[in-house]
C-alpha cells in the first residue's frame, strides 16, 4: 500500500522535500501505525488468536469427537486452564483500573445480555458444533491450514448469519419481507 | 494436515493470557463470530440488517481480528511437521459423514449454517461466550456454554454410537 502520497501535504506545508526519503518513509510509516493501530493490533491478535487455536488442537477433528466421546480431554483441559488463567487476569484488572492501549481509556469488560432466544441458539450452534468439528473462531484457522472442509463450513457459517439478519428484519418490520433488502 | 499439538495445560495458560492481552491491548473482550456479520454487511451491499447499528461501523477491529485468524492458522501449519497441502481428509470423522465429496460440502454447508445461525441467536460462540464470558462469569454466557457442549455432545454420541 502506498500512503506517501496521502501525508505529503504535512511535510511540505512548512519546508518542502527537505527530508530525506529514509526519514520521511520512517514518519511515514509511524504515522500509519498510529492512525491504524486498532485494527493492525486487530489483526496481529487475530493471528496469534489463529496460531494458539491450531497449537492447542482446536483445529483437528479428531480432538472433537475424541472430548466429547470421552477418550481424550484435550480441549477440555485447554478451555479449563484458559478460563481460569483469565479469569485471575480479569479479576486483577478490574481491581487495578487497568487501561487499554489503543483507547487510553479503562478496559471495557462488556458482559454479553441474555437475549430472547439464546438457549435455542446455542442448541443450534452444538449441533453445527458436532456435524462440522468446528467453531466460527477454528474455521479460519483451519483455511489457512489448508483444510478444504473450511471452505464450506464458512460457506455456510456466512449463510447463516444472513439469514439470522434476514429474519431479524422481518421481525422488525412485521412480516414485510421487502424490507429485509432495502439498501 | 497433522499439526504438533502443545500439552493441553499448556496451551490453556497460552489462551489465557491471549484473552488477558487481548483486554490489555484493544479494551473490549475478544470475539469471533460479531466479525461475520461485517463480512455479511460488505458481501451483501442491500442487507440492512448488517449495516445498521453495531455494524453501522464495519471496518473495525472485529474484522481486522477475523482476517488475522488463517494467517496464524498458516504459520501453525508451516511451523509443523508436515509440508503444508490441501487436504479433505476429516480424520474420525470420515466414517459417519458421507462417502462422497459433494455430500460431504453439503452437510459440512448445513453444519455451518447451524452454526452461523445458532451462534447469533445466542449472541456470540466459542470464544465470546464460553471462553470470554466463562473468564468474566458473565450468568448468559455461563448457560450458552453449558447448552454448547450439553447439545454438542448429544449430538457427537449419537453420530457415531446409533
Amino acid at each position: 500500500m502506498n500512503h506517501e502520497s496521502k501525508n505529503e501535504p504535512h511535510n511540505t506545508h512548512n519546508n518542502s522535500h527537505n527530508k530525506p526519503f529514509i526519514e520521511s518513509a520512517k514518519l511515514t510509516v509511524i504515522s500509519f501505525v498510529y492512525a491504524y493501530r486498532a485494527n493492525i493490533l486487530g489483526l496481529l491478535m487475530g493471528a496469534t488468536f489463529g496460531f494458539l487455536m491450531s497449537h492447542a488442537g482446536a483445529t483437528t477433528f479428531d480432538y472433537h469427537a475424541k472430548m466429547f466421546l470421552f477418550i481424550d480431554f484435550q480441549l477440555m483441559k485447554v478451555i479449563g486452564t484458559a478460563v481460569m488463567v483469565s479469569m485471575i487476569g480479569v479479576y486483577l484488572m478490574k481491581k487495578y483500573h487497568v487501561l487499554a492501549v489503543t483507547t487510553g481509556m479503562e478496559v471495557d469488560f462488556v458482559k454479553k445480555p441474555y437475549q430472547k432466544g439464546l438457549v435455542t441458539g446455542a442448541f443450534l450452534f452444538g449441533i453445527g458444533w458436532a456435524m462440522t468439528a468446528a467453531c466460527p473462531g477454528t474455521v479460519p484457522a483451519m483455511l489457512g491450514e489448508g483444510k478444504i472442509s473450511a471452505i464450506f463450513t464458512l460457506a455456510g457459517l456466512l449463510l447463516g448469519t444472513m439469514a439470522y439478519g434476514v429474519l431479524q428484519t422481518y421481525i422488525a418490520n412485521n412480516g414485510n419481507y421487502a424490507d429485509a433488502f432495502k439498501s | 494436515m497433522e499439526i504438533s499439538v502443545w500439552s493441553g495445560w499448556l496451551a490453556g495458560l497460552a489462551i489465557g493470557l491471549f484473552v488477558i492481552l487481548h483486554f490489555w491491548l484493544i479494551g473490549k473482550p475478544a470475539g469471533c463470530s460479531t466479525g461475520y456479520g461485517n463480512v455479511c454487511g460488505y458481501i451483501c451491499k442491500k442487507m440492512s440488517f448488517y449495516r445498521q447499528g453495531e455494524y453501522s461501523q464495519r471496518n473495525n477491529t472485529k474484522l481486522w481480528f477475523l482476517i488475522g485468524i488463517p494467517i496464524g492458522g498458516l504459520l501453525s501449519a508451516l511451523s509443523s511437521p508436515e509440508p503444508w497441502h490441501w487436504s479433505f481428509d476429516m480424520g474420525m470423522y470420515e466414517e459417519i459423514l458421507p462417502q462422497s465429496d459433494a455430500a460431504k460440502a453439503i452437510w459440512l454447508i448445513f453444519g455451518g449454517m447451524l452454526l452461523g445461525f445458532g451462534a447469533r441467536l445466542a449472541g456470540a460462540c466459542t470464544t465470546g461466550h464460553a471462553l470470554v464470558g466463562g473468564a468474566m462469569m458473565n450468568p448468559p454466557s455461563l448457560l450458552a456454554g453449558a447448552v454448547f457442549f450439553m447439545s454438542a455432545f448429544l449430538m457427537t454420541q449419537l453420530l457415531f454410537n446409533f
